[in-house]
């Protein structure tokens, strides 16, 4: 492999991390969705990374899986935030605390 | 005989009242259907337990009937239920009390089905907590047996049903969590010095515990025998309940469900900690003492009828409780066939105060007055119960009273002579009530009364003839009682 | 002929009790009352039929066995020896009487199955004290004539007062129970046993301090029973009930069944001087208070029930000086004289329209029948103790023993005794004069009395006369006959002189005589009495009354109030509602943590994340 498997790690992290922070102090909804998404990439690329290191085709397998999973939810997700887009006229998080304690 | 020990006896008392609160369930034709679906249900097992008593009544040493089968294997678990004649007794009461009650539930008019349904999954429970002898199956019949009767307060009771049932069942909830817990360590202590590990009675009674180790557990099973008895500071939850339930649930709670506690305690808490209880003994005495003055004081105080019949059956169990910490046979003897009576007229009172309550729409002291001119059959059913429950010689209440003192005073001179007064409590409270109930004239504005009806009659007859019968002739009570007990007390150090 | 046969004595009137109890009403009144007459006379029938198996030690009957439990065995059993024979006799052939006297009394009321059905019933449970083999058959009885007394009492219960007499009475005699049963459990704790035989047999083998309070138990237990001295409230207030109950169950039977239970266990009481010593002093004391107040009543039924408190005493002071014969007879006389006199008491009511309150009657000697004025007086003289009628054998009786017991302490209680005859003397001629002599000071309603409210006062009036011969002392030319009836039962031989008994007969005729005088002066012409302090505390029987209610029921009011509101509502609910508060207002605040914000969630995400991360790493290094 051409990469160091360390460097792979290491980018799989700092997209997570990314995305982490992206889904944290992001308010609107869709930039917290694609936060999300940019977190499962970053394990994507780390399950493939692996996959490539061990010589194992399971983590590829688990990516295609994983790659199914995100389509269907960011097809979910986007509907529903269309929905609410719709009904309560704002995309702001903070203002959807209809489960408060 | 020989065929009897195949037949599931014991399993078809608990699954019979089973099957019919699902029929009732399942039926949705009439309300008068699912009626007679209860009575008969009922009478068929009043049916079983008498011919039970008819085969074991004359008593014995050691299990008289038992069941047995692996249930959950990897804890230990085994399904058993085993037939003495302390249990015999029981389990006459329930079948013969549920029968009562259907017919005191009869002219109630909302969700009939659920209500005879949970009646009679309550009757199952009660059956189970009477028969088993594996603690996880004696648990889950206590737990059984709860939530059909908070059911039973929360949704037909009075005014104040919620509250009532919530705190009923919160209160007891925790204490047989503290049974819970106890049940739980005795299980692992036993399996760890046996390796066998076993929720069976006869298996972990033979546990050697360690003197604090035993205390703690007591601890735990007292807790629940005694909020379920009530025993006196434990007893908050229970005249808000009885006096909220509605007359089915009352008549169920005092004359059956308190005795699960003390059946607890004979049953369980007594065998599996002997040293601890021997050495609590003088503590349950005084609890007890306590309990049977300070109630007799609550009921003297109280204004509303079913109150002061709930301090009244608080006050009673006082005695019932001295009985088996005065530790010899007579009392023994004496506090088991009290707890049956009491049953019986106490419930019998709690019939005839929903009857009374049906008439007038009150049932505060203030407001009643004068019934015997209007009603001369109920008021003479009312004055007997009364004058059972005082305990008057020739009525059910004597021969369990006399025996407790006799026994207690041989054993401990001292309480029994401390618990003698409250003969003239007991009397005082009791009076205080017929003189407000029969006696005196009618309240201005009361219009004419109806006498009771052939349904009430069916009710107060058998109870009657029964609370004459046992004052005049409580062998019946007595004989399957003396092999139990002695064995009770002769495994006990 | 089999001794079970006994067990129909007591057995009759319990049918009889029932058949009227369950279908009196239904059944036409003639029936019903001849239902009620014919169990007890049938009962006296047979009393006299069977009257030779009380010879020598009497005949024991089993029925069954009652309770049979670890170390206990009782039955139902009977012993009926000649005391209990005697006493039957008494119990039954009076019942019969007054039963008869009832048909007529109770000839307006409705509700008359109830009263024929607790009037038998109380025959019944009277029978079984005094035919009780064991002690536990005999409380059966004694709290079964208790029961009997609180629902005649009360029987017109639309009058709140009745039934609180008849509650009063009940819870009285109950606190003297309370005594007996604690006698019973220790009794039966020392021997074993419950059989009355058996105790007294026993008896002598018990350490001196045990019998003596064992006797003080048993003292304190006939005290309630027959109202003596603490426990003699209930009596007067007990007159609420009819007549024929007052004269059944308030004169000849029930309160006498304290005096009966002490001579049932005599054989054990007698062991104890102290403690016969204390049955004397209640019973001498007793019968001062009663005669004193009788002076001040004003209620005719009030002050014979006074006089009966007072006459149950002599018959206690009869058993502390140990001489059972003496106490049983002045019990027959006192029976027949006493009830003859409430029945004769029920006629004067019922001429006087009613009226109670003999300060209001008067005259009745001219405008009644002359035939109430004769029995009533025969009564009084009974009842006063004039020469030759069985009151005044019998009352000397009871003052010889006290004399010739020898110790200082009866001599006092002689003294006593002597007073309270001058006492009873002057109080019964009050009544006399009060009732009858003088001009008519309020309504009076000539009219026939009812033939059976009549005619059975005679026999009783008789008996009550000559009742001196039931127990003639030889002196007059007697044999003596119930002291040698009771033969081994009877007590302590009473031996004196001619003399003496001359001389106490004497004294005792000088005290009738200057009661009578003084009785005279003082109410031989009515004059309107000044309402003075010591009348009024008399009249109150010496605050006793007052003195109860402020000691012990208004404490014990107040302490079942602050048990049932105060303590109960609301401390214990309060510890108890408190511990659901704080639970809930801990799960107030922990609401507080859910925002119900995303952003909320994924931050609180990342802290536990990195919390666990660095408890791993933490674990790593380590």
């Amino acid at each position: 492999m051409i990469v160091p498997f360390a460097h792979v790690l290491l980018f799989a992290a700092l997209l997570f991390v990314m995305g982490l922070g992206c889904a944290l102090a992001r308010r609107n909804l869709i930039m917290i969705l694609i936060g999300v998404e940019i977190m499962l990439n970053a394990a994507a690329v780390a399950l493939v990374g692996g996959s490539a290191h061990w010589r194992q085709v399971d983590g590829q397998v688990f990516v295609v899986f994983l790659m199914a999973m995100t389509s269907a939810e960011v097809a979910i997700s986007l509907a529903m935030v269309v929905y609410l887009r719709r009904r309560r006229g704002t995309l702001e998080a903070d203002k959807f605390d209809g489960m408060h304690g | 005989m020989t065929a009897l020990p195949q037949f599931p006896w014991l399993s078809l008392l608990i699954g019979l009242p089973l099957a019919g609160a699902l029929l009732c369930l399942l039926q949705r034709r009439s309300d008068g259907e699912c009626r007679w679906l209860a009575l008969t249900t009922t009478l068929g097992t009043l049916a079983v337990s008498l011919w039970l008593f008819v085969a074991f009544g004359s008593g014995g040493e050691g299990w008289l009937l038992r069941e047995d089968a692996a249930w959950i294997p990897r804890f230990g678990i085994r399904y058993t239920l085993a037939l003495d004649g302390i249990s015999l007794l029981l389990v006459m009461l329930t079948a013969f009390l549920h029968a009562i009650a259907v017919l005191v539930a009869w002219p109630e008019q909302r969700r009939v089905p659920l209500f005879m349904a949970l009646l009679l999954v309550l009757e199952s429970g009660l059956m189970g907590v009477f028969l088993a002898v594996d603690l996880v199956l004696f648990y889950l019949f206590w737990e059984v047996m709860l939530l059909p009767m908070v059911f039973l307060i929360g949704i037909w009771g009075e005014a104040g049903r919620r509250r009532a049932a919530i705190r009923f069942f919160l209160y007891t909830l925790a204490g047989s969590l503290a049974m819970l817990l106890a049940m739980i360590a005795l299980y692992l202590l036993h399996g760890e010095q046996t390796g066998s590990y076993s929720f069976a009675l006869a298996e972990l009674a033979r546990t050697q515990l360690t003197l604090t180790q035993e205390y703690l557990l007591f601890g735990g099973f007292l807790l629940a025998f005694a909020i379920k008895a009530p025993l006196v500071p434990f007893h908050t939850w229970q005249p808000e309940a009885l006096s909220e339930s509605p007359a089915v649930g009352a008549l169920d709670l005092t004359g059956l469900l308190l005795k699960t506690g003390i059946y607890g305690l004979i049953r369980f808490a007594l065998p599996l900690f002997p040293h601890a209880a021997q050495a609590c003994l003088p503590l349950l005495a005084a609890l007890a003492l306590g309990g049977l003055f300070y109630a007799a004081w609550c009921a003297y105080g109280e204004d509303d009828v079913k109150r002061i019949l709930a301090y009244s059956s608080i006050s009673h169990l006082g005695l019932v409780v001295l009985g088996l910490a005065a530790w010899n046979a007579t009392a023994w003897q004496g506090s088991i066939v009290l707890m049956v009576t009491h049953g019986l007229t106490t419930g019998a009172l709690f019939a005839l105060v929903a009857m009374l309550r049906q008439r007038t729409g009150t049932r505060s002291l203030a407001e009643l007055g004068g019934l015997w001119g209007a009603a001369p059959g109920l008021s003479a059913c009312f004055l007997l119960f009364a004058l059972a429950s005082l305990g008057l010689p020739g009525l059910a209440n004597f021969p369990g009273e006399i025996l407790v003192l006799l026994g207690t005073f041989r054993t401990q001179p001292l309480w029994a002579l401390l618990a003698l007064p409250g003969l003239v409590f007991a009397a005082a409270y009791l009076l205080r009530l017929v003189q407000g109930t029969l006696w005196g004239p009618a309240p201005a504005g009361r219009g004419a009364m109806a006498d009771l009806t052939l349904r009430e009659w069916l009710i107060l007859i058998p109870l009657a003839l029964l609370t004459i019968w046992l004052g005049l002739h409580p062998a019946p009570l007595l004989t399957p009682l003396a092999g139990p007990v002695q064995a009770a007390l002769g495994a006990l150090p | 002929m089999n001794e079970s046969l006994l067990f129909l004595i007591p057995l009759l009137p319990l049918t009889a009790a029932v058949l009227n109890m369950l279908f009196g009403m239904r059944l036409p009144r003639l029936v019903t009352e001849t239902v009620a007459v014919s169990g007890v006379a049938a009962a006296f029938l047979l009393t006299l039929l069977f009257w030779g198996y009380a010879d020598g030690e009497g005949t024991r009957a089993t029925l069954g066995s009652w309770l049979a439990a670890a170390g206990v065995e009782v039955s139902f059993a009977l012993h009926f020896d000649a005391l209990a024979a005697a006493m039957t006799l008494m119990v039954t052939g009076v019942a019969t009487l007054i039963h008869l006297y009832a048909v007529g009394y109770m000839h307006d009321e409705d509700d008359y199955a109830r009263f024929f059905g607790l009037l038998n019933l109380f025959v019944f449970a009277m029978l079984t004290i005094v035919l009780a083999d064991n002690l536990l058959l005999l409380f059966l009885g004694w709290e079964g004539v208790g029961l009997c007394s609180y629902g005649l009492i009360g029987f017109w219960y639309r009058q709140t007062e009745n039934a609180r007499a008849g509650t009063k009475a009940f819870l009285v005699t109950r606190v003297g129970d309370v005594f007996l049963a604690a006698a019973l459990l220790w009794l039966f704790a020392l021997t074993g046993t419950l059989e009355i035989a058996a105790i007294n047999a026993q008896a002598a083998g018990l350490a001196p301090a045990v019998l003596t309070a064992l006797t003080l138990l048993l003292l304190l237990g006939a005290c309630g029973k027959s109202a003596q001295l603490p426990l003699m409230t209930w009596l007067a207030d007990a007159m609420a009930g009819p007549t024929p109950v007052s004269a059944l169950i308030h004169a000849a039977t029930m309160v006498t069944a304290g005096v009966y239970l002490l001579c049932r266990l005599f054989p054990l009481v007698s062991l104890s001087p102290d403690g016969m010593a204390a049955i004397a002093v209640v019973g001498a004391l007793t019968a001062l208070y009663a005669a004193t107040c009788a002076l001040a009543q004003r209620e005719i039924k009030r002050v014979l029930a006074y006089s009966t408190m007072s006459q149950v005493g002599y018959m206690f002071l009869a058993v502390g000086a140990g001489s059972v014969a003496g106490a049983l007879f002045h019990l027959f006389t006192h029976a027949f004289f006493k009830a003859a006199l409430f029945m004769a008491a029920g006629c004067v009511i019922h001429l006087a329209g009613g009226e109670n309150n003999i300060l209001r009657m008067g005259g009745l000697a001219r405008r009644g029948p002359r035939e109430l004025l004769w029995v009533f007086v025969a009564g009084a003289l009974c009842l006063a103790g004039a020469p030759l009628t069985g009151g005044f054998f019998s009352k000397d009786a009871i003052l010889l023993a006290a004399y010739t017991e020898g110790s200082p302490l009866f001599l006092v209680l002689w003294g006593v005794a002597l007073l309270t005859a001058l006492l009873t003397a002057a109080y019964t001629f009050r009544l006399v004069y009060l009732v009858f002599a003088g001009t008519p000071r309020g309504a009076v309603d000539p009219h026939p009395l009812p033939w059976l409210m009549r005619w059975p006062l005679w026999p009783l009036v008789l008996c009550g006369l000559g009742g001196g011969l039931l127990n003639l002392p030889p002196l007059f030319g007697g044999g003596e006959w119930l002291t040698r009836r009771l033969g081994g039962l009877a007590g302590r031989a009473i031996s004196a002189t001619h003399d003496l008994e001359w001389a106490l007969g004497a004294l005792a005729t000088g005290l009738v005589v200057l009661g009578w005088g003084l009785a005279r002066w003082r109410y031989g012409r009515f004059r309107e009495g000044r309402d003075h302090r010591l009348g009024r505390w008399l009249l109150r029987g010496w605050g006793a009354d007052a003195l109860v209610e402020a000691l012990l029921v208004r404490p014990f009011t107040a302490i079942s109030r602050f048990c049932a509101i105060g303590c109960d509502r609301a401390l214990v609910a309060a510890t108890v509602d408190g511990i659901a508060r704080q639970t809930s207002a801990c799960g107030e605040r922990l609401r507080l943590l859910t925002t119900g914000r995303v952003s909320t969630y994924l931050a609180a995400f990342l802290w536990g994340f990195l919390i666990m991360l660095g408890w791993f790493l933490l674990a790593l290094v380590r």
